[in-house]
């Protein structure tokens, strides 16, 4: 790993690879009556779509896979109503899979009041299995990341329901443009973290991958649109060529030390550096809300009538300035510069100290959502430059524990 | 379509006033527009030494009095501010000022003289409007020379070109649709919403110092992104902007689902347009619609 | 495009004024004039104190219609709540109606403390045209789904688990 940081948490959600990873080869034809095969036997299929509601231009631009030959599509990951919806051009998503995993709004409960008594009525936390595929690497990655955070202190029922329920195959992914550095912080264009399978594109179709017992059952129910024919030194060598040049593409955009990064953060805390880079910031949010690995949510009550009611979480961001406000008035974080900086050091440095994770797999969303020019291949870059001056690394590892917040 | 746009010829003018407001320390830090990785983004200028870091291009898209709202307290901590505008962001400054969220004194403006701006600002170069590039909104632009300036720079541009389809056009065909349909498009728009409150954030006339969907206590938005709650926010957003959106697209720009708010906001303008003969324009005295009246004002929809 | 709903009754909220439109709706009834039993009438000190959102609210809990009602012009007991009034909900009106509401769910009208009967032809309509439109299902479909236990990702059915929690 580049980063020298401990991964050996357990992945939650999906059970660990054991043996040699299977491999099979499909074509896109196959592909498609796969689909069809599981729509027609009720399950869900998630996956990239072309969407036509109105996007802004820079919207649709932000998510064009630069390669030649790529088309600019609005994209996003849906449930597909057949399987011609399946998009395959390898455009980034706009809105990462997290949706679909932490819905930007449910339902933790209900309740009714009856007289002097109320009622409570728990949702499911049970869910139909389904399937997401031709997932990007970088969005199976972060869910990975987040199961970490949402096995901790508290077991996320829901989030663990859903991932339990459902089977990923990612799609390698050619590397959009600049913004995309997933090598930078311990994931891979090609990488199965966080997914059960890959599907690599090669002439006249695909090479599938499956990497847990999950992706090999989902291997085994559709065995009749595989095949075993994967030569070696044709489909199996250009499936390899085509992960590498991918890898070697993102890596060209940024590489940096993790750890150091992530130590010079934390004793860093009041460095002009980090208000140098917040100071264009608007609090818009909307990195957050694009982010795979961004989990924050807030939990509200929704009155819907007298005495009824449903309490939901929903999406919340710390870019916004009420996100700390306490009951007594007071805000610690009450400008922008400094929502800013703990955006970075929750990413770069808490969370990795806390979990072992970086709470980010380089997708590059935050860049191209950013209108106002926050860049964060440009942010990373400077803080490893930072990191690595002489006299400037740690003497020793930050402790386990965070810097205390000085207001 | 991928011609490279004149070189604006009034940025060594900008370059130089920079220097100058600095070196004399006339203001403390310059906001305007510098070359980012991709594309142009904001920048603020503290030494006189990066005054050259100062651009202005078709990729200008930016409204920099965002970075005046009151609520940003880390920008006014830096001292007095020099901010590039273009006619746009001057009416947006006229408005901090209609409404007291600003004092005259507190900054110095350069006007820039403006042809209109590309549609995404994150292009490698700048180039030539075109009908397809061109942001809806310059269509028809009546401030291209901001009056309310301490400098102005530039030569004068030439209007913007007619986009493929103008924002006008837009609406009038939304105008033209049964109102089911018209509530099936909005609903789905509206449905996009994550509540980011991007919109709100970037908009320089957002100054509130709580928003009145944090207001828990009634909870009279529900803050939760499903199509009810959205529908709310996004209509009191909208009312709470009519005769003060001065259209510089910068919610729409910003909303990462794409939500077309620049529709809504053209419909605000027209409605207070029509019924009031008010125009928002750079000029601080020129009283807001919302706050005021007359006492023949319209009401042909009152029984 | 209406149909007739025969057997629905609208349910209409009114934000009414007190000086003049909530008197008026008491002459109509110390009157008593015969007029739809359909309108809940929410009293307020002014129009000018109604805040668009009021009529939103409404809308989300389960209104078919709304009537907002003050002081003529020159008459508000504020001396100019109305006329403030009057451009707001002119703003209002007209977004509402940009958004695909029809306008007939929304009923504004100027109904003085003397004018019972005009209070009785207001609620009188505005119950007519409404039972007209019939019931705002529109607006109710907006809410999130009652029972599924999330937008994304079908639930296995599981038994309705109900605490009984006294306060």
């Amino acid at each position: 790993m580049t980063d020298g940081t401990d991964t050996t948490s357990a992945a939650r959600g999906t059970a660990a690879s054991s043996g040699p990873p299977e491999r099979y080869f499909l074509s896109e034809a196959d592909l498609r009556s796969l689909v069809g095969d599981l729509l027609g036997a009720g399950t869900e299929v998630i996956a990239p779509l072309a969407t036509d509601v109105c996007q802004s231009p820079s919207a649709v631009a932000a998510s064009a896979c630069t390669l030649p030959g790529a088309a600019a599509v609005d994209i996003d990951y849906r449930p597909l109503a057949g399987a011609d919806e399946l998009d395959l051009s390898r455009g980034l998503p706009q809105l990462s899979l997290k949706e679909h995993f932490l819905p930007e709004h449910e339902a933790l409960c209900r309740w009714k009041q009856k007289g002097t008594t109320v009622e409570v009525e728990d949702v499911p936390v049970e869910f139909a299995p389904r399937v997401v595929l031709a997932a990007k690497p970088c969005d199976s990655a972060a869910l990975a990341v987040v199961d970490q955070v949402m096995n901790w202190d508290y077991q996320d029922e829901l989030w663990n329901g859903r991932r339990a329920a459902t089977t990923i195959i990612n799609l390698a992914c050619p590397v959009i443009d600049e913004s995309c550095f997933c090598t930078a912080v311990g994931t891979a264009p090609d990488d199965t973290k966080g997914a059960d399978g890959l599907l690599t594109p090669v002439d006249g179709g695909y090479v599938l991958e499956v990497t847990t017992d999950k992706g090999r059952a989902f291997a085994a129910a559709h065995a009749a649109r595989l095949s075993d024919d994967v030569p070696a030194d044709t489909r199996g060598r250009q499936a390899a060529d085509e992960r590498a040049a991918a890898r070697a593409r993102v890596a060209a955009n940024l590489e940096i030390d993790a750890a150091s990064v992530r130590d010079w953060i934390g004793t860093h805390f009041e460095d002009p550096l980090l208000a140098s880079i917040a100071i264009r910031c608007n609090g818009c949010g909307a990195c957050t809300s694009v982010c795979p690995t961004c989990h924050c949510f807030d939990i509200i009550d929704e009155e819907e009538g007298v005495g009824r009611g449903t309490r939901r979480r929903c999406w919340d961001t710390c870019q916004a300035p009420t996100f700390t406000l306490h009951a007594s008035g007071h805000n610690p974080r009450d400008d922008q510069n400094v929502r800013y900086r703990q955006r970075i050091n929750h990413k770069y440095s808490i969370y990795p100290l806390k979990f072992g994770e970086v709470l980010c797999t380089g997708c590059g969303r935050c860049t191209r959502v950013c209108h106002a020019g926050q860049d964060i291949v440009e942010i990373l870059q400077a803080i490893d430059i930072a990191a690595r001056r002489p006299g400037e690394a740690a003497a020793e590892p930050a402790p386990d524990a965070p810097e205390p917040v000085t207001s | 379509m991928t011609e490279a746009a004149p070189v604006y010829t009034g940025v060594d003018d900008l370059r130089r006033i920079a220097r100058e407001l600095l070196e004399a320390g006339d203001v403390r830090v310059i906001i305007g527009y510098e070359n980012a990785r991709v594309g142009a983004r904001p920048v603020f200028v503290t030494d006189p030494a990066d005054a050259d870091k100062l651009i202005f291009d078709t990729r200008c898209v930016h409204n920099l009095v965002t970075y005046l709202n009151p609520r940003r307290d880390h920008v006014a901590e830096l001292g007095k501010i020099g901010l590039v505008v273009k006619g746009c962001d001057a009416k947006a400054v006229a408005g901090l000022l209609r409404e007291s969220q600003l004092k005259r004194d507190d900054v110095v403006l350069i006007g820039v003289r403006c042809g209109g701006v590309l549609e995404a600002s994150e292009l490698p170069a700048a180039l030539a409007l075109t009908p397809e590039n061109v942001a809806p909104r310059c269509y028809g632009c009546d401030n291209r020379e901001p009056t309310l300036t301490d400098h102005l720079v530039g030569e004068p541009q030439p209007e913007p070109p007619r986009p493929v389809m103008t924002i006008d056009e837009r609406v009038a065909a939304l105008d033209g649709l049964p109102a089911e349909e018209r509530w099936a498009f909005w609903t789905e728009q509206f449905s996009k919403c994550v509540r980011c409150y991007a919109c709100r954030q970037v908009c320089p006339l957002c100054v509130c110092e709580q928003c009145i969907v944090e207001k828990t206590q009634p909870q009279w938005i529900e803050p939760s992104a499903h199509p009810r709650g959205n529908v709310s926010w996004n209509v009191t957003r909208a009312l709470h902007l009519a005769g003060r959106c001065v259209d510089c697209g910068e919610c729409e720009r910003f909303c990462p689902v794409g939500i077309p708010l620049s529709l809504v906001n053209r419909k605000l303008q027209q409605i207070v347009a029509e019924r009031y003969d008010y125009k928002v324009s750079d000029d601080p005295e020129n009283v807001a619609p919302i706050g005021d009246y007359r006492l023949d004002d319209q009401q042909e929809f009152i029984k | 495009m209406s149909e007739t709903h025969d057997d629905f009754e609208p349910r209409i909220t009114a934000f009414v004024c007190n000086w003049c439109t909530y008197t008026g709706a008491d002459l109509a009834g110390t009157s008593r004039l015969h007029m739809a039993s359909n309108v809940r009438i929410i009293r307020l000190p002014c129009t000018g104190r109604i805040d668009p959102l009021f009529i939103v609210k409404a809308f989300e809990r389960g209104a078919d219609g709304v009537i907002v009602s003050g002081c003529h012009p020159a008459d508000c007991h504020y001396t100019s709540g109305n006329y403030h009034a009057r451009r707001r909900f002119a703003v209002f009106h007209d977004i509402m109606q940009f958004i695909g509401v029809d306008p007939r769910r929304m009923t504004f009208s100027w109904v003085s403390a003397s004018e019972g009967a005009k209070w009785k032809d207001v609620v009188d309509e505005a119950v007519r045209s409404v039972r007209e439109l019939g019931p705002f299902e529109a607006y109710r479909a907006l809410a999130p789904d009652a029972g599924a236990a999330s937008p994304t990702g079908e639930a296995k059915p599981a038994p309705a688990a109900t605490t009984e929690v006294t306060p």
